[in-house]
């Protein structure tokens, strides 16, 4: 029984950042049409600046603001530097198949991947280093006996509620979530209306880069701090949007906390090494039985 | 798939291609020295590792981030064979291919149904859990300690005829028979009537649907092809001394599909340049760094800095890479 | 007023538009007819700003528009409801019908608010859907919320790419009247293009005849309604 809280609650946690992760991902790809494999390295590269404030004597939550505005500021840029232009180009001999301009923004992100990742090697060392949690992270004391839930964990789930409950907010009752939405669903239809698709999109990135940020900042004081930790999350949170559907907020959220379970159960009850087996085996069972996703719509984008 | 073999002329100009390529290779090898040599050697193995993301991603249009997965399939066939069965490396190089070929439409399978971005996810999964499957079957492929392996000595008759190479030098003949036979399938496969088929699933999808084309069918034979490549290059990247998990990193799909991109993802001809990009770059990166004082830090992530700037840069200015206008020729 | 001259655009080696020179009178209908790929639908994405042409201009109240970009030309008073009864499934009635003023939210919030319940009276159909998702309306609602979507971004002058395409004859007949009632009494030009030539003609003040990306005929409606032989010749009836 132990186990099996221990199980509940440490997946609840992490699901709660995986849910994060990926509704990072279906940001950028409903609003720009790219599943960005940069994220976590974006974030990444924010958590070590705030890694970097708070170890230089600023206080934690300095480094947290900082580090969001930083992912935010890191996303925008990403696309206007490097998306915005690929999407732009005329449509030469080589993005005229579909296939082929649906892989090159792919291409481009892992490039980005690459770029982050190097640049936090050479400012930051390759070394790990920790990174400070705003809670404790031993277990609450109930009646004298240790629960595997701590003040961290709750610090955790509710923050990121919290920005579940405000992004939705936003994209369902504000003008610009609404212009945001319609350049998703359709691009040319957006533009006329009126609708800057350029700004949107950029918007997008900005917004998926402050929440893996923030999905950083949470899963960093559990792991370590190196230019590669983050590499295993991004994978994760695919399969987790995948799982959800790609195409639906909502379903990233429900696929995060449903892949967060599994993982830890999987590590409780068998072995952490399966890990990465039995999410390739969650994937490739979603993919099969039902390839939009437990949320995904039936109709528009193929799989 | 037949068509490829009837067609002298399409055959002709493949092995045309192949024996200026054995040449080329010998001519420049032989006025290399050791170091440079084992280096050529790994831009022989890579370039058939990268002709397998241009069969796929180039001709067909879907997108891979796992052909390390397949190169490791590969690795560990052979490696099996030859530790647990003494099998000569002529032998269990080619019969490895089998085992990625298996691993391949088993992949492909999955992969008909997928396109874009979900098939460069679930692949980069497939990825980063193949590689645990070591330490699962500890017994069999003995975790991350793997399995020693490697090119071994000439045979006497080798000797005999061209005296004594170098550990390096061998290295390079033994990689040259294979990357000389998988150009010549490459360019006999990209001049085909299949190769044609490919670029046109890839290019109208609904349209070859129209027009008969069997679309999943296709895909899988594909994917089949190509991981035939990744698994022969995988085979032959063990052989330089050791088939482990740290041998066959997620690192290594992302640099495979680097260098198709560099080159130009369309062309043999790019895949190779892109090979030599990609492996000669972290060399002539330090001669350039040599001249200034840089600690360990910034030299050591130098190279991987420069190559993912050069994909950025590629993607963005001419992504029809430095072959660019090479593949024209093809059509 | 629109002036087009020597207007030139291609796909690749298809020439869809070849050098067409046209006006679209202030506060006037004018309809553009002409057989199945003739280039109309070409000749209003070019308007809008979706496809670059490759030689030409488009001046629009003595401004060349050519080189804007889609949000901005309906900034400067042109909106297009391209063909197929373009609105956005996944989103509510009302959404698809705000969507168009958001541009203006800034400036003047009330009057975003003004222009939806002008729809409502334009179209009540919509008001009783108004929370239902575009995807579920049928063709002819969808046409008029794709028109709505239009009209509320306050054009002077508003492009129309088939809007009886798919539709029943008694829907077609409502969704032009209204257009025409519109044009009659706000002054708002209008740009019509139909396959449907006897219906569009019986509209317009003016009509021009398209056939393989170039004008073959440039006449008032009346006239041009009358000539069989041309009608004999590009439009097969
Ligand atoms: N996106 C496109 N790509 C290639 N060819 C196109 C495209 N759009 C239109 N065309 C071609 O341009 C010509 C004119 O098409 P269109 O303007 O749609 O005609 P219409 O609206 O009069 O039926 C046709 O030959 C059509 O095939
Ligand atoms: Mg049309």
């Amino acid at each position: 029984m132990d186990t099996f809280l221990a199980a509940l609650f440490s997946g609840t946690s992490r699901g709660a950042i995986y849910a994060l992760v990926a509704l990072g991902l279906v940001i950028v790809w409903r609003g720009a049409g790219v599943v960005n494999f940069a994220q976590m390295g974006q974030a990444m590269f924010s958590t070590y600046i705030a890694s970097t404030l708070i170890q230089n004597g600023n206080s934690y939550w300095v480094g947290f603001f900082v580090a969001l505005f930083a992912g935010a500021a890191l996303g925008a840029f990403l696309d206007i530097l490097v998306m915005r232009p690929l999407s732009n180009k005329k449509k030469t001999e080589l993005l005229s198949s579909e296939s082929m301009r649906a892989a090159i923004p792919v291409i481009a992100s892992l490039g980005i991947l690459g770029v982050l990742q190097a640049l936090a090697g050479i400012i930051w060392a390759a070394e790990e280093r920790g990174f400070p949690a705003p809670a404790a992270q031993e277990g609450f004391t109930v009646a004298g006996s240790v629960m595997p839930f701590t003040s961290f964990d709750v610090f955790v789930i509710s923050i990121v509620l919290i920005t579940l409950t405000m992004t939705t907010i936003f994209f369902k009752k504000t003008g610009v979530g609404l212009a945001m939405r319609a350049t998703a669903l359709n691009q040319e239809v957006a533009r006329l209306s009126g609708i800057r698709t350029n700004f949107t999109r950029t918007l997008s990135w900005a917004i998926s880069g402050a929440a893996s940020s923030l999905a950083g900042l949470l899963i960093t004081p559990t792991s370590n701090l190196s230019p590669n930790t983050l590499d295993l999350v991004l994978i994760i949170g695919f399969t987790a949007a995948v799982v959800g559907g790609l195409d639906s907020p909502a379903g990233a959220v429900l696929g995060g906390f449903i892949v967060g379970l599994v993982i830890s159960f999987v590590t409780f009850y068998l072995s952490p090494e399966d890990v990465f087996i039995s999410i390739l085996a969650v994937l490739l069972i979603v993919l099969i039985v039902k390839p939009r996703g437990i949320l995904g719509g039936k109709d528009s984008r193929r799989v | 798939m037949s068509s490829t073999a009837k067609n002298p002329s399409i055959i002709r100009r493949s092995l045309r291609r192949t024996i200026f390529f054995i040449i080329a290779i010998l001519a420049i090898g032989s006025t290399f020295e050791p170091y440079n040599q084992a280096q050529l050697a790994v831009v022989l193995i890579y370039f058939i590792g990268v002709l397998s993301v241009t069969i796929l991603t180039g001709i067909s249009g879907q997108i891979s981030l796992g052909q390390g997965a397949l190169m490791a399939v590969g690795g560990y066939s052979t490696a099996l064979l030859m530790t647990n069965y003494s099998v000569s490396l002529w032998i269990a190089v080619p019969a490895s291919i089998v085992g990625a070929g298996i691993a391949g439409a088993l992949l492909g399978i999955a992969a008909a149904r997928l396109s874009g971005p979900y098939l460069a996810g679930t692949t980069l999964v497939i990825a980063l859990a193949i590689p645990t499957i070591a330490n699962r079957f500890m017994s069999v492929f003995k975790g991350d300690e793997g399995l020693p392996v490697d090119v071994g000595y000439p045979p006497s008759w080798f000797t005999n005829l061209f005296g004594e190479p170098s550990y390096e030098e061998w290295q390079l003949y033994v990689a040259l028979p294979f990357a000389a036979i998988a150009l010549f399938f490459a360019s006999n496969l990209l001049l085909s009537r299949t190769g044609r088929m490919w670029k046109s699933i890839r290019d109208h999808e609904t349209a070859a649907a129209l027009a008969g084309v069997n679309y999943s069918r296709q895909k899988i034979y594909v994917f089949i092809i190509a991981s035939i490549f990744a698994g022969l290059a995988g085979a032959l990247y063990g052989l330089r001394g050791l088939v482990g998990p740290s041998v066959y990193p997620v690192a290594l799909s992302l640099t495979l599909l680097t260098a198709a991109v560099l080159g130009g993802i369309r062309s043999i001809f790019g895949a190779f340049i892109g090979t030599v990009i990609v492996v000669f770059l972290p060399d002539w990166i330090d001669l350039v760094l040599d001249n200034f004082e840089l600690s360990e830090q910034v030299s050591n992530f130098m190279p991987a800095l420069i190559s993912s700037l050069l994909l950025i840069l590629t993607v963005v200015i001419n992504p029809a890479g430095v072959a660019g206008g090479h593949h024209h020729k093809h059509k | 007023m629109l002036k087009i001259e020597n207007l030139t655009t291609s796909f690749g080696s298809v020439i869809a538009l070849d050098g067409v020179s046209m006006v679209a009178q202030e506060s006037k209908i004018t309809t553009v007819i002409g057989a199945n790929g003739a280039g109309k639908s070409t000749l209003l994405r070019t308007i809008s700003g979706l496809e670059s042409p490759a030689s030409g201009s488009i001046t629009w109240e003595g401004q060349s528009i050519i080189d804007r970009k889609p949000e901005d030309i309906v900034r400067a008073g042109i909106a297009h409801v391209p063909e197929g009864h373009a609105v956005i499934s996944e989103l509510s009635v009302e959404e698809n019908i705000n969507m168009g003023s958001l541009f203006r939210r800034r400036i003047n919030k009330s009057d975003v608010a003004a222009s939806l319940d002008e729809m409502y009276q334009l179209f009540p159909r919509l008001q009783e859907r108004r929370k239902q998702l575009a995807g579920t309306l049928s063709g002819g609602e969808r046409q008029m919320l794709a028109i709505s979507r239009a009209l509320v971004s306050r054009p002077k002058l508003l492009l129309l790419d088939e809007p009886s395409l798919g539709l029943a004859p008694l829907v077609v007949e409502q969704i032009i009247d209204c257009v025409n009632t519109l044009c009659r009494s706000t002054g708002l030009t209008v740009l019509l293009v139909e396959q449907n030539a006897n219906t569009a003609l019986g509209v317009a003040d003016h009509g021009i005849l398209l056939a393989l990306g170039k004008v073959v005929a440039d006449r008032p409606a009346a006239e041009l309604k009358a000539d069989s032989t041309l009608r004999a010749a590009y439009l097969g009836y």
